[in-house]
């Protein structure tokens, strides 16, 4: 199983809005189910009235994660695909502490007040008209404190990484904990709310194993699994089947020539990734239009989806097979060269050689065909006995970014400007 | 339902997330959204000269309301309203304590609101993108933020006493 599904693109963009829809209409459904449409219910919780918020959220949190941990350490799910929010640790806690506050002020969550308004509470539609007040005043004063919410930034990064603890001993931490809490939510709910603990409680005093007790005697046992089963992230290590690299390398499966490129971004094709490996600075002065700018230290496990053509130039060929070799060993299928580099790029076509004369027919259609293609990149052909010395390295970087006169193929460009992946 | 169990399934529904589309859920982000897709549409200078809102624009290729987070959030209403319909709860009331009036229990819910819109976005998200979704993850910065969100309603229950009790 390759899982994240969408990250292997196992499906397409169309397709996750549905899945969004599904997924949100199950996430609304469990959310009322537990009683989160009532605002009293939710407050309840900070009164040790009712602690449902607590025992509803850590049995969730428990699950996915024992589950997503289970999957990744099966080898079944890649965890590093799974989109962690980054830490910015002081703004985080700033907005924590608010959101407490607008939790007990207004009695409801995001989440929870679409629940309630959903069922016809006055309150929580009043909630909502209260948030979208909030984003935009929040918008009005970013500018002034942007800077505020990007301090501690962190980038991505979970506790057990954070502490040097093994992420297996914190699953079964946290489990033991949400067992810990729920314990002490039923005995306060019992002693401070005056609340007779419910059948399915934890603590009553029942001969038989309840479905309850059945389920926190599985999770328990499976932290205890994971106290022993190590991290679920797959391994760092390069694992590749060399002969297989091997063997790509020496049928040049892994090329593509300039004029194949060519022809792609002349017929507009965008089922693959252009990455140009050289610096910023070069790649300002001229790229292959419709390249993404990604030097060597930028590469990384979700630089692209999974399943995706990867095509990678640079002017130093070490640098692109070193990119070819760092991308294949992460575990990405369709990996690919521009054979020869930027060098062949510009020599066949940017810049391709008119045929001698008397060349066969064949050789001159070709050439024009040849032509139209270099002006289409900006480039242009160059006469059959004009011998420059080394006409190519000093022509080119001066070359400004093309205009191509048909319309740019810029829709290889799936990293131009992502949308936030977070909440 | 027995809490225990409705937080079963939304866990299996957040693992179901991780597994299909290698990302949890969300709720405010919709709503942001759709802000600076209405601010756009009034004032499109004003919307792309803001770093806030540019962030939520996208590239112009497609509207940004053909988002994951949107998408999702309309099928939270969806959800709720079945699971509501479903168990007879339906019904346009006021969810309050028994000593606070109508219209301070409302504006009560609006200040929370617009206090909840602030907190989401310096925290890069609210209870079901950072304290569910990176909970699970044992994503550092969300265990801190769930901590404070608690520390925060505890902190001021007291003072609200009337409204909820």
């Amino acid at each position: 199983m390759n899982a994240p599904f969408f990250k292997y693109a196992l499906f397409g963009d169309e397709m996750s809005l549905v899945v969004a829809f599904v997924i949100g209409i199950g996430f609304g459904f469990f959310l009322e189910r537990a009683g989160f449409g009532n605002a009293r219910l939710l407050a309840a919780q900070f009164y040790f009235r009712d602690l449902r918020v607590l025992k509803v959220m850590f049995t969730a949190i428990i699950t996915a994660m024992v589950g997503a941990y289970l999957l990744g350490r099966l080898g079944l799910l890649d965890l590093s695909l799974v989109y962690l929010t980054p830490t910015f640790l002081v703004p985080q806690i700033a907005g924590g502490l608010i959101l407490g506050a607008g939790f007990i002020i207004g009695g409801y969550c995001p989440g929870t007040s679409c629940v309630s308004a959903a069922t016809g509470r006055i309150d929580g539609m009043v909630y909502l008209a209260g948030m979208i007040g909030g984003l935009l005043g929040f918008a009005e004063v970013y500018p002034s404190i942007e800077r505020f919410t990007k301090i501690t930034a962190m980038g991505q990064i979970t506790l057990a990484r954070q502490f040097h603890l093994s992420y297996g001993f914190l699953v079964f931490a946290v489990v033991l904990m949400a067992f810990g809490a729920f314990v002490m939510a039923e005995l306060a709910e019992k002693f401070i709310g005056g609340k007779e603990p419910g059948p399915g409680a934890l603590l009553e005093p029942v001969r038989t194993f309840t479905p309850v007790r059945r389920f926190a005697v599985v999770l328990t046992g499976l932290g205890v699994v994971a106290l022993f089963a190590g991290s679920p992230y797959r391994s760092a290590l390069a694992q590749v089947d060399t002969k297989q690299l091997a063997l790509d390398a020496l049928r040049a499966a892994d090329q593509v020539t300039a004029d194949q490129l060519a022809d792609w971004l002349v017929e507009g094709r965008n089922d693959y990734l252009l990455v140009d490996v050289r610096d910023a600075q070069s790649f300002a002065a001229y790229h292959i239009p419709g390249a993404v700018n990604l030097p060597l230290s930028g590469l990384n496990h979700d630089f692209a989806q999974r399943n995706e053509r990867v095509v990678f130039y640079s002017d130093n060929a070490i640098h692109t097979a070193q990119a070819w070799f760092l991308i294949r060993s992460l575990g990405f299928p369709s990996v690919y060269i521009l054979a020869g580099g930027l060098e062949t790029w510009q020599e066949a076509v940017l810049y391709p050689r008119a045929p001698a004369a008397g060349a066969a027919p064949k050789d001159q259609i070709d050439f024009a065909k040849r032509m139209a293609v270099a002006k289409f990149f900006g480039g242009s052909a160059r006469g059959a006995t004009s011998e420059v010395a080394n006409p190519v390295a000093p022509v080119l970087p001066k070359l400004a970014p093309p205009s191509p006169t048909a319309p740019a193929p810029d829709n290889a460009q799936p990293a131009k400007k992502k949308k936030k992946e977070g909440c | 339902m027995n809490p225990y169990w409705a937080g079963f399934g939304l866990g299996l529904v957040l693992l179901a997330s991780f597994v299909i589309m290698g990302r949890g859920l969300g709720a405010s982000g919709a709503f942001t959204t759709a802000v600076a897709t209405t601010v756009h549409a009034i004032a499109p200078a004003h919307a792309e000269g803001n770093a806030f809102y540019a962030e939520y624009l996208g590239d112009g290729a497609t509207s940004p309301l053909k988002d994951w987070l949107v998408f999702e959030v309309l099928g939270v209403f969806l959800g709720g309203f079945l699971s509501g319909a479903l168990a007879n709860r339906l019904k346009f009331t006021i969810e309050k304590g028994p000593r606070i009036t109508n219209p301070r229990r409302l504006l009560l819910a609006a200040i929370g609101g617009a206090l909840m819109g602030i907190g989401a976005k310096l925290a890069l998200g609210c209870t079901s993108g950072q304290a569910l979704t990176g909970g699970a993850l044992l994503n550092l910065g969300s265990w801190a933020f769930m901590m404070c969100v608690f520390g925060g309603a505890y902190g001021l229950a007291w003072f609200l006493r009337r409204a909820w009790l």
